[in-house]
């Protein structure tokens, strides 16, 4: 099956892994402060902007991520926009794919804070900005956590489109070792190992905070 | 429009994304329906087959699935074209959420209910197919649909395996055409249309087949989270 060969090329999948789990962390943060931004966007009332917010979520939650890559990718190569490397081409299509996502999730959140909270915040002097951070945003905290993680672990599978366009994470180095080694199903269960070893947690992690919060 | 010519090729694309999606995810929901009995049965080899099934594939990537039933079959003497290996990912990958979806729907049925259909002298199977799953049904036709929706979009990963469905048709547009912008824009709104056509037919479909049920409606009253959260978990691949 050639486990001695994988053995051996030990090292490329170790960088893979480190790839990915970088682009990961970078994508978590990126998609989650977008949607948080998009969902304090669609709450805030703000005329013409709920459309285009709508507009987006649209765009972004019904097509797939795979032909959001290639269009940001190819599509900034034939724009003459060099600064859009393969790993910002990644990014950005997997933050704005994310962030749409990430945002109904806040946005649910918000709209669990009785509206009277946001008033009562108001009338008493507080600012909006204030009212956000001191008043909304602690009582979301327990609701939204549970699906912002299981949004995370679908991120982390994700990252795994990366290698599409070329970005050296695990599949790609995978494919690498196959190319040099052979043995296709050996190397793509050991690839899959990995990203268990990833996800496994996070999965473990959403199902105690989702205890948690039926308890509160 | 160079890319216009290309229109048929387009149209035969997405024959081969809504065929690949209707065929997985008819199989993912037999798979996910057998494995929900699984996990809620007294017999526990047939439990630990359930959530070994449910945590391996909800935990690795569906590309990484494709890729170990396409690539990787063959060499232990499986060989499958690109079509049928990527169904049966699919399904194989949408059974396991579909599990957990209908997990979740089966739990929201009253235990009376089954008790009361024993103790009216029907069978188990009975009970569970004409008295249980169709309550169930009500509950999780939201988030089905949504996981429905997800297969479409995860359709879009056979084009990593030569397949030319919608994706794959715009790879194909562009490298011939080199209007990158108008090829892969063609395949969006052609993904747009077949996901919103979809979901408002479900939406049309299950005001036809279920009056809202009485907990839904409660909920309702409280707000749409609870009911929204229950979607949103299930979303995104």
């Amino acid at each position: 099956m050639g486990w001695a060969g994988i053995w051996e090329s030990r090292e490329l999948l170790l960088l893979g892994f480190w790839f990915t789990v970088i682009l990961t962390v970078v994508t978590i943060i990126t998609s989650t402060v977008l949607g948080f931004i998009v969902a304090l966007g669609r709450t805030a009332h703000i005329p013409i902007l709920g459309p285009i917010l709508r507009g987006y979520l649209e765009l972004f939650r019904g097509t797939p991520l795979l032909i959001q890559i290639l269009f940001i990718y190819f599509g900034s190569a034939y724009l003459n926009f060099t600064g859009v490397t393969v790993f910002a081409a990644i990014v950005i299509a997997m933050t704005l794919y994310y962030g749409a996502y990430v945002s109904e999730i806040f946005r649910a959140g918000f709209e669990s804070v009785p509206y009277g909270q946001q008033e009562a915040g108001r009338s008493l002097g507080l600012s909006r900005f204030h009212v956000i951070r001191d008043v909304i945003v602690p009582q979301t905290v327990t609701i939204v956590r549970p699906p912002l993680v299981g949004q995370y672990i679908s991120l982390v599978k994700g990252t795994a489109l990366a290698s599409v366009i070329g970005y050296a994470d695990l599949v790609r180095q995978g494919q690498g070792i196959i190319d040099r080694i052979g043995s296709p199903f050996a190397v793509f269960l050991v690839v899959a190992a990995l990203y268990f070893v990833i996800s496994y947690p996070m999965s473990l992690i959403e199902r105690h905070l989702e205890k948690r919060t039926l308890q509160a | 429009m160079e890319v216009l010519a290309y229109f048929p090729d387009y149209l035969s694309g997405l024959w081969i994304t809504t065929t690949a999606s209707l065929l997985s995810f008819a199989a993912a929901l037999v798979l996910g329906v057998i494995t929900a009995v699984f996990r809620r049965s007294g017999i526990w080899p047939l439990k630990v087959i359930g959530a070994v099934y449910v945590e391996v594939i909800r935990n690795t990537p569906s590309l990484v699935q494709i890729f170990l039933i396409f690539f990787g079959l063959p060499s232990i003497g499986i060989h499958l074209p690109a079509f049928e290996a990527g169904v049966i990912a699919l399904a194989i990958n949408g059974g396991a959420y579909l599990a957990e979806i209908i997990r979740a729907g089966l739990t929201k049925v009253p235990s009376g209910q089954f008790e009361a259909a024993r103790t009216l002298g029907l069978g188990r199977t009975d009970t569970f197919f004409h008295v249980v799953f169709p309550q169930a049904a009500r509950y999780v036709y939201p988030p089905v649909i949504n996981e429905f929706i997800q297969i479409i979009l995860a359709t879009s990963l056979l084009s990593t395996v030569a397949l030319n469905e919608l994706t794959g048709t715009a790879l194909v547009v562009n490298s011939l055409t080199f209007q990158t912008l108008v090829a892969f824009a063609v395949a969006l709104v052609l993904y747009l249309i077949l996901t919103n056509v979809v979901s408002f037919a479900a939406a049309w479909l299950g005001r036809r087949m279920f009056h809202p049920p009485l907990q839904l409606r409660q909920e309702r009253q409280h707000g749409k989270t609870l009911l929204k959260r229950l979607t949103i978990m299930a979303g995104g691949r």
